[in-house]
């Protein structure tokens, strides 16, 4: 397997203090990075063109953006009825989602994302270039790579994007149509007469204790004679 | 300053409704108002004491509902729909909102089965815990959430998929109770009964306590339980902007005399490793899932697997599979664009194709019932320096056979009922579509994150038991080594259950308040 001496970019927050042990237990995507050795290194060396139109929203900057986009645009390719992920406005869309989680996955997320577009992921796959610069073939196969590894954190990995991805697009009502879904039931169903709401007892709750004394109750608690129709007391003890 | 919240008839206050730092004095606090929290907070209500309930998640109104996943998940689920175990392999669905995961589930009501507390006494020193005391807090409970089996004219397709399949191969199957009143088969329970036609929680029992005056308050998350010596003092909470679900900066302190945990699995084990309350280093260990993988059949009639009743069809023919084996039951999921589309395997062409045939699809589930065998120890929460809570859990071999079995018995009972085509949940999906193509499952990967898994069923991690060096509460529910602190939820299973957990958790829970009520001092 692959072994790296250097050491990878901390994403421990403030007042953790594990080593490296515990930080390949610790953060998932971290993990996945620690895999890789110090891929950081080479990212910075090498730029994502962003796509024209994308800029930094709450979570991720316009490049990361521009990778996911990427990535959408290879889990979801072009097919009869499908909108394009950028059609249903899936930057955006992404990003909200990213940025319901925790602070320290956000962080994780970031550096994923970061970490599969470049060259250095690619190197288990043999194409040793960013993400978004390979054809979509190529795109494919790197994404295959990562669901199909060895190694249990690049899969994870390729989860967490298209677990993004996926709850991104097909969250959106423009791609109801394609998938045949006529969308939820709204007006004549709804408003239907209402059901009888569960019994609910009508009369004033007992008047309550100043001190608690409890009623006399054993392993089968006795019925204080307050309980009335509707708490199911009748039907048991 | 902190105020002393003024006595008065019960209410559900939301986080917007809490403009200043509250302190509160009942007899009882509640953490947590889901299937354990609410039922014990009716009955301790009922039993003459003074409640007050904690629930972190929204009071969210049937009106509330848009029936969008978009919506609904990151509204209503813990982590904001985003829950799984630490390497992603486990999705893990629970709620988080006024009534709990009640508030969301599927409706499907079981009574404990009888072997089941069998073995907790005879593997886990469970005391007195029998059917015949159980039974009548489950008659009670079964009147009042009008739990009642479903017409047979109200099965779904996609649950008249597993009904025909099963029947067609002989198998055993049973039309499911429902926990329902004036249900009009929507099928958008997972996203909040849109015509409050489900008994959950905040439909029923907490309405209950409100009227015995408990007060619940919403967007409140208990961050700590503070404790001297043996005694439960303190439970500090944060209060939540019901808006954005961030800290108002506002605090609530709730000083009581008995303290309930019921924050679910997962969660009353994180708040008590918060606390630093681990007396027996046992908390959130046999933590249980019981891990579900789906096969979804094609078929060329409409399913449309979104709409009905979700669940109302179940097969028990694998859940006792002899010893040494982990048993499995077969029930279906309902099947919205979102869910389906993070779910099914693969990427790119073949998964679009599929998903465009939704109308078609049926997804049936098998739950595997871990942590029967002596070998089976869970998974184990932990709680992250950052203050994350994380879930590890290692599928063992037993339970990645009956994950196998299971996929085997779906795709037939598909192909039994009429599907063209039966899919597994590989991320290279395994495509059957006659019996000789079920032997494939043989040679598929069953290793984690090549087989999407999923629970809706978190349990266990604060075991009951009678030893305090195996298990975190007693056979009564009380913490081990303290006097006024109990845990009633999931949570205190030492096994997982093998049926859902929802009516066993209301009849624990109406049963270990009679425990309580008496030991309020
Ligand atoms: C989608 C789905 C479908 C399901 N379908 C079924 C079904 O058909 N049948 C069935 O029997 N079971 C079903 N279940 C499972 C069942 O609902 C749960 O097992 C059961 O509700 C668990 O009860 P509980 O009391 O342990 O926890 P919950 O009901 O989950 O309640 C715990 C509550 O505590 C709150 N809480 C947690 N921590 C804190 C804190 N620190 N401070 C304040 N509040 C806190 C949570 O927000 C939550 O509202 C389903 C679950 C889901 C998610
Ligand atoms: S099936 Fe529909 S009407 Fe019935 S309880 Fe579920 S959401 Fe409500």
């Amino acid at each position: 397997m692959f072994r790296r001496r250097r050491r990878p970019v901390r994403v421990l927050l403030p007042g953790e203090k594990e080593g490296r042990r515990g930080f390949l237990k610790k953060g998932l995507l971290g993990a996945a990075l620690l895999a890789a050795g110090g891929g950081s290194a080479w990212l910075a060396t090498r730029k994502t063109r962003v796509r024209p139109g994308l800029r930094r929203l709450q979570v991720f900057d316009a490049a990361q953006l521009t990778v996911l986009l990427a990535v959408a645009d290879r889990v979801i390719p072009d097919h009869p009825g499908f909108p394009r992920p950028a059609d249903v406005d899936l930057p955006a869309r992404v990003d909200a989602v990213a940025a319901m989680a925790h602070p320290a996955t956000r962080v994780e997320l970031r550096r994923l994302v970061t970490l599969f577009e470049s060259g250095f992921g690619g190197l288990f796959d043999l194409s040793p270039r960013l993400f978004t610069d390979c054809d979509g073939a190529a795109q494919d196969r790197r994404l295959r790579g990562w669901m199909n590894s060895r190694i249990a954190v690049r899969r994870t990995g390729f989860k967490a994007l298209k677990r993004l991805v996926a709850a991104a697009y097909y969250g959106s009502p423009a791609t109801w149509k394609a998938v045949g879904y006529p969308g939820p039931p709204v007006g004549a169903e709804l408003a239907a007469p209402r059901p009888p709401a569960p019994a609910v007892r009508e009369e004033p709750p007992p008047p309550r204790p100043r001190r608690f004394r409890p009623a006399p109750v054993g392993i089968e608690p006795a019925l204080p004679a307050a309980a009335g129709p509707g708490t199911g007391a009748a039907s048991g003890d | 300053m902190a105020i002393e919240a003024p006595a008065g008839s019960g209410r559900i206050l939301t986080g917007a409704e809490v403009r200043r730092d509250v302190e509160e004095r009942p007899d009882v606090c509640v953490v947590g108002s889901g299937a354990g929290g609410a039922v014990a907070a009716a009955r301790l209500a009922e039993l003459g004491a003074q409640v007050v309930v904690l629930e972190e998640g929204p009071w969210h109104r049937p009106s509330d509902s848009t029936l969008r996943e978009e919506d609904a998940y990151p509204r209503l689920y813990q982590e904001r729909g985003q829950r799984a175990t630490a390497d992603l392999a486990i999705a893990i669905l629970q709620g988080r909102a006024v009534g709990g995961s009640t508030t969301v589930n599927w409706t499907t009501s079981f009574r404990t089965p009888d072997r089941v507390l069998a073995h907790w006494a005879r593997v886990h020193g469970v005391e007195g815990l029998t059917p015949e005391v159980l039974a009548p807090h489950f008659a009670a409970v079964e009147e009042r959430l009008s739990i009642h089996e479903q017409p047979a004219d109200e099965v779904n397709a996609n649950n008249q998929a597993l009904w025909d399949g099963a029947g067609a191969l002989g198998w055993q199957r049973a039309r499911t109770r429902r926990n329902v009143q004036g249900c009009a088969n929507l099928g958008y329970c997972g996203m909040g009964c849109p015509i409050g036609a489900r008994t959950s929680m905040d439909q029923s029992y907490l309405p209950d306590a409100v009227l015995r005056g408990a007060r619940v308050y919403a967007d409140a998350r208990a961050t700590r339980l503070e404790y001297k010596d043996r005694r439960g003092v303190a439970i500090h909470a944060e209060v939540l902007d019901p808006a954005t679900g961030r800290p108002t900066g506002r605090k609530l302190v709730v000083r009581p005399r008995a303290v309930v945990l019921a924050g679910g699995a997962i969660n009353t084990p994180a708040l008590l490793l918060r606390s630093r309350l681990d007396i027996s280093g046992r908390v959130g260990k046999r933590t249980f899932l019981h891990p579900v993988t789906a096969v979804t059949g094609l078929y060329r009639k409409a399913i449309e697997p979104w709409s009905g009743a979700p669940q109302s069809v179940t097969c028990h023919q694998f859940a006792d599979r002899g010893p040494g084996k982990v048993g499995f039951f077969v029930e279906t999921a309902p099947l919205h664009p979102m869910l389906a589309g993070m779910s099914l395997g693969g990427f790119g062409e073949a998964h679009e194709e599929l998903a465009s045939r939704l109308p078609n699809l049926s997804a049936l589930i098998a739950l595997t019932i871990d942590g029967f065998l002596p070998e089976e120890r869970g998974g184990e929460v932990t709680v992250d320096g950052d203050g994350r809570v994380r879930v590890a859990y290692e599928v063992g071999d037993a339970v990645w056979e009956a994950l196998r079995e299971g996929s085997k018995a779906m795709a037939r009972i598909h192909l039994a009922a009429g599907a063209e085509a039966a899919f597994s949940s590989h991320e290279e999906t395994v495509e059957m579509r006659g019996e000789a193509d079920v032997a494939r499952l043989d040679r598929a990967p069953w290793e984690r994150l090549r087989v999407e898994l999923f629970s809706a069923h978190a349990m266990g991690g604060c075991a009951m038991g009678r030893d305090p060096d195996r298990s975190v509460v007693d056979s009564r529910l009380k913490m081990h080594g303290m006097d006024n602190i109990w845990v009633v939820d999931g949570s205190v299973f030492p096994t997982s259950l093998g049926v859902n957990p929802q009516l066993t958790i209301f009849g624990l829970a109406r049963w270990a308040a009679g425990q309580i009520a008496p030991q309020i001092r």
